[in-house]
């Protein structure tokens, strides 16, 4: 047994800002998760990989990370997550909050 | 007529019981715990329709134990019709052989044991009520031939205190008595003289000193520590949403996290939206330790008692504005009185659930656990008999009109607000949304004659989850109404099947609202927002009266 | 965010806000992704900074380094890297103590202690790593004032309890706790009528702030804000050294054989609770003491006095 890996990729076809600095989020807790953000050039493009003790929800994870991610302000990012059974409605929240962080302008907010 | 029936026959029967128990009589109607046993046996017959007190809250627990212990050679087949039958001794009965059949309404921690003797055959199960329709039952085809009861304190003459907690004490007295059935009562304590009379003497035929106080479960303590930021975002949208939206005077708040969030809020982003005064200010709850900042900062202006609430006593008797009081001080509580007006005199029920299906019905049960209806489904209905207006009831009634006129034409009618909170997701990722409810599951597996469903579509007004609130009943049709739940229910398989466009549409026409509709910056939602953030804050709030059990203190 | 509660807030949150504000640096923070390489075999999530986090930051002119624990992160409990890091915070400690003679500029150790101790799922380098602590201890011993912060939910407990209590001074919250083995370890293994887990008030009373600082085994009863445990670390970064050292519950045979003295009279007491031993203190009414503010029971509280035999 080891942890499920999950890995993402999102191209850089969008008009995204570049994430301007490293952005952390949240505390592996149970049914809780923390979101990395840190610059990568990526031609505009997102890196995602996520780490997990949870097999068989790949496919809400992209149903997230596409709302939010690929349709979001950031990109030249690689979002790092390590998740301990969070449910997707709390992912959601995570990585809603880590974008805010990085938003130029906004205060740390834990 | 024929002359020669005999029209007392009850009666007889039970001058003939009553004549067995004299012997044990020691002082007045005071009989020796250690006679417990033989008392029974000597009042108890096969097949006869029994009452052991089993709230959600106080519990006759000394006489269940002693129930138990008769010999089921000689008293089997009873009829048990109780609300609750949360402890193990409840069940034993079904076990040992002396009781065989079960009208209740609330099974508490034994929900799995429960659904396990029904699916062997050992417990024949006549209905899952709620507290009002079982009380009801009492006085029409359930009425106990013997009740078995508890109170804190009697006199020599049987006369009950019941304290803080009286419950369903006097239904089921009243019920019992005035058929001819006898009451046996265990008490804490035999005092000289009760401080306030609760149940009259002359309507209790024996009474006990058990050899231990009876057991209370502090059931309505939420430790503020344990409400999560999503709690909060959601108890700021129920304020914005609902009861600012409606302007709800008249509330019953459920007894999880999402309720007690909101009353948390009231003094912090109530205040902040200038509701005070406005909206709750009249309340059919148990003292819930979760109020005391809202009470404290004069939100409340009346709260009726189920029942009380262990802690509570001494903030209680202090508030006498607000709560109903003896005139010894302290708390008088009555499940019956408090369900009726939970019924027909409340403007809103807001609770949590467990499950909530396609269509918008809702469930606490699970495919293996019985866990009954208790009080909720009579506040979570529209009560049809009401007659008397308020603004809320007549503002959801006319958001009603497009469904309601097809059945009474333009004739104006309010309407009760329902609100279903709950997270899409429930710990361990169980979706909170589903297409088929598991009390399908449930009444398959225990043949229960219909899927036991807390609160029906038809009645629901509003499902809020973190997603949004949906406004069900501005829908015109199931369908509608089916777009609408799918709008709030994330990324279930439910609310993955939302259609964006229509979803935009629904938002477009008020009938879906999501936090950012609402005007709600989610950033704000935190644990910040709380009133109190812990049972100590609570006692802090209460200037040291209310003294929460040691289970929940962390000092 | 400073009258946020120290028992609410994350070690993250605890870290930045004991030293001044804006000072915080982090160091082996969670970009640098050391993640414990014993959880992902065993199907446990695993946390960037592994649990801990560490930094320095100033308080005044003094270099405060920082530890701080997360509870939450499979309840703060000590592993490989989490506990590397801690030793790690505690070399850097020294070295910065080498390198200055101004007591305005010594350097201080806070730890903000969250855990239950060694981490099972890799018990043996979390032993290993308690052991690195207590031995780093003792080379800071009258250079480096280390400093105990125990407020948070989890408490401190297991083998955390025994560096706590190596430290120079303990500082807690009336929701803090510190002891060996934990609540629910004494309930199963001397059974539920010796010590009943579930008796949260039998608990506190029994391991929290106010009992520790009647028997002196905590120094400082402080309230429960992150304003005031800053507070309470500034002051202590200032103060001489005689006072740090006569704030050691242990650490010379004097001290051990006050503290055994102490024991013992309690003990030959025979008390059936901790308000048995309060009451030894001299508080006629121990149980009053229990829902007491924090500024009353500073001013009527009688202590345990640890007399050097």
């Amino acid at each position: 047994m080891a942890l499920h890996q999950i890995s993402h990729h999102f191209s850089g076809t969008r008009e995204r800002a570049s994430l301007p600095q490293t952005v952390h989020c949240g505390v592996v807790g149970s049914g809780d998760l923390e979101v990395l953000l840190e610059p990568k050039a990526l031609a505009g493009g997102i890196e995602v990989s996520i780490c997990t003790p949870v097999t068989g929800f790949d496919h809400i994870w992209e149903i997230v990370l596409k709302r939010f991610l690929e349709n979001g302000p950031l990109g030249n990012m690689q979002v790092s997550i390590n998740d301990n059974n969070a449910t997707p409605a709390v992912v959601a929240l995570r990585i809603q909050q880590a974008l805010q962080q990085a938003m130029p302008g906004e205060t740390h907010h834990e | 007529m024929l002359k020669e029936h005999n029209w007392h026959q009850l009666k007889d029967d039970t001058a003939q019981r009553l004549n067995q128990l004299a012997p044990y009589f020691r002082d007045g109607k005071i009989i020796d715990a250690k006679d417990t046993v033989a008392v029974l046996e000597a009042v108890i017959r096969s097949f006869d329709r029994v009452n052991i007190e089993g709230n959600n809250q106080k519990q006759a627990d000394f006489l269940s134990e002693c129930l138990c212990q008769l010999d089921p050679q000689k008293i089997y087949g009873l009829h048990m019709v109780q609300s609750s039958v949360p402890l193990s001794s409840h069940l034993d009965l079904f076990e040992k052989g002396i009781a065989e059949k079960l009208d209740f309404a609330y099974a508490g921690p034994q929900d799995g044991r429960l659904a396990k003797l029904i699916q062997d055959g050992k417990i024949k199960l006549g209905a899952i009520h709620t507290y009002l329709e079982l009380f009801s039952r009492y006085f029409v085809d359930l009425t106990p031939r013997v009740s078995l009861i508890t109170a804190f304190e009697a006199d020599k003459d049987g006369n009950l205190y019941t304290g803080f907690n009286t419950e369903d004490t006097p239904v089921i007295t009243e019920a019992t008595h005035f058929r001819q059935g006898i009451v046996i009562a265990q008490v804490n304590k035999i005092v000289d003289k009760v401080p306030r009379v609760d149940i009259p003497g002359d309507w209790v035929n024996a009474v006990i000193e058990a050899p231990r106080p009876f057991y209370v479960e502090p059931l309505f303590t939420r430790d503020p520590g344990l409400i999560t930021d999503t709690h909060v975002l959601m108890a700021m949208m129920a304020l914005k949403g609902i009861y600012a939206e409606y302007g709800v005077e008249r509330i019953n708040h459920g007894i999880g996290f999402f309720t007690a969030a909101i009353e948390l809020l009231l003094p912090t982003y109530g205040e902040e939206l200038g509701l005070k005064g406005k909206v709750c200010t009249h309340m059919v709850l148990n003292p819930h330790p979760t109020l005391i900042p809202a009470i404290e900062s004069g939100w409340i202006q009346s709260v009726h008692c189920f029942g009380g609430e262990l802690g509570m006593e001494k903030y209680v008797a202090e508030r006498p504005d607000v709560f109903y009081i003896g005139q010894d001080g302290t708390l008088r509580s009555n499940r019956a009185f408090a369900q009726a007006a939970g019924h027909y005199a409340l403007d809103m029920f807001i609770g949590g659930t467990l499950q909530i299906d396609k269509y918008g019905n809702s469930s606490t049960a699970t495919a293996s656990r019985v866990s009954g209806f208790g009080g909720a489904p009579n506040m979570g209905c529209d009560a049809k008999g009401r007659r008397h207006a308020t603004q809320s009831w007549l503002k959801c009634g006319e958001e009603f009109n497009a469904t309601q006129q097809q059945l009474i034409g333009d004739m104006p009618r309010g309407k009760r607000l329902v609100v279903q909170m709950q997270e899409t997701f429930r710990e361990k990722r169980q979706p909170a949304f589903v297409d088929k409810l598991d009390a399908w599951e449930l009444a398959e597996k225990a043949n229960l004659a219909l899927p036991p469903v807390m609160v029906y579509a038809d009645d629901v007004t509003h499902v809020l989850t973190e997603e949004g609130i949906a406004y069900l009943h501005r829908c015109e049709g199931l369908e509608q109404r089916m777009a609408a739940i799918r709008a709030v229910a994330g990324y279930t398989g439910i609310g993955l099947a939302a259609d964006s466009a229509q979803t935009a549409q629904l938002r477009e026409e008020g009938i879906v609202k999501t936090p950012e509709d609402l005007g709600i910056d989610r950033r704000r939602a935190n644990r910040q927002m709380l009133a109190a953030k812990s049972i100590r804050d609570l006692v802090d709030w209460s200037g040291g009266l209310y003294n929460p059990p040691a289970r929940f203190r962390n000092w | 965010m400073n009258d946020l509660r120290f028992l609410e807030a994350s070690a993250r949150v605890r870290a930045s806000s004991l030293v001044d504000k804006g000072t915080f640096t982090e160091l082996i923070g969670p970009a640098d992704k050391r993640t414990s390489p014993h959880l992902p075999v065993l199907n446990e999530a695993v946390e960037f900074d592994d649990g801990i986090v560490t930094g320095i930051g100033l308080l005044g002119q003094h270099p405060a380094i920082v530890i701080s624990q997360e509870g939450r992160f499979i309840g703060g409990a000590v592993g490989e890297v989490g506990g590397a890091k801690m030793v790690g915070a505690l070399m850097l400690a020294d070295e910065l103590a080498a390198q200055t003679t101004d007591p305005a500029r010594r350097p201080i150790v806070l730890i903000a202690f969250e855990t239950g101790g060694v981490r099972l799922h890799e018990a043996n380098a979390g032993l290993l790593a308690h052991a690195e602590c207590m031995d780093m201890l003792q080379t800071l011993r009258g250079r480096v004032p280390v400093v105990a912060m125990i407020g948070s939910k989890i408490g401190c407990f297991g083998g955390m309890g025994f560096v706590a209590a190596a430290t120079d001074v303990i500082v807690m919250s009336e929701s803090g706790r510190l002891g060996l083995t934990g609540p629910e370890v004494i309930e199963q293994e001397m059974g539920r009528s010796e010590f009943d887990a579930s008796d949260r008030a039998l608990v506190f009373r029994t391991t929290g702030g106010k009992h520790k600082y009647i028997v002196g085994d905590c120094n400082y009863l402080i309230a429960d804000s992150l304003e005031a445990f800053h507070q309470q670390a500034a002051l202590i970064a200032d103060l001489d050294w005689p006072q740090i050292e006569a704030m050691r519950r242990i650490g010379s045979e004097a001290k051990v054989r006050a503290q055994m003295a102490l024991t013992q009279k309690i003990s030959e007491s025979a008390p059936s609770d901790a308000r048995d031993v309060w009451a030894m203190a001299g508080n006629t009414a121990p149980q009053s003491l229990v829902d007491m503010d924090l500024e009353t029971f500073l001013s009527n509280v009688k202590r345990l006095p640890v007399e050097e035999a």
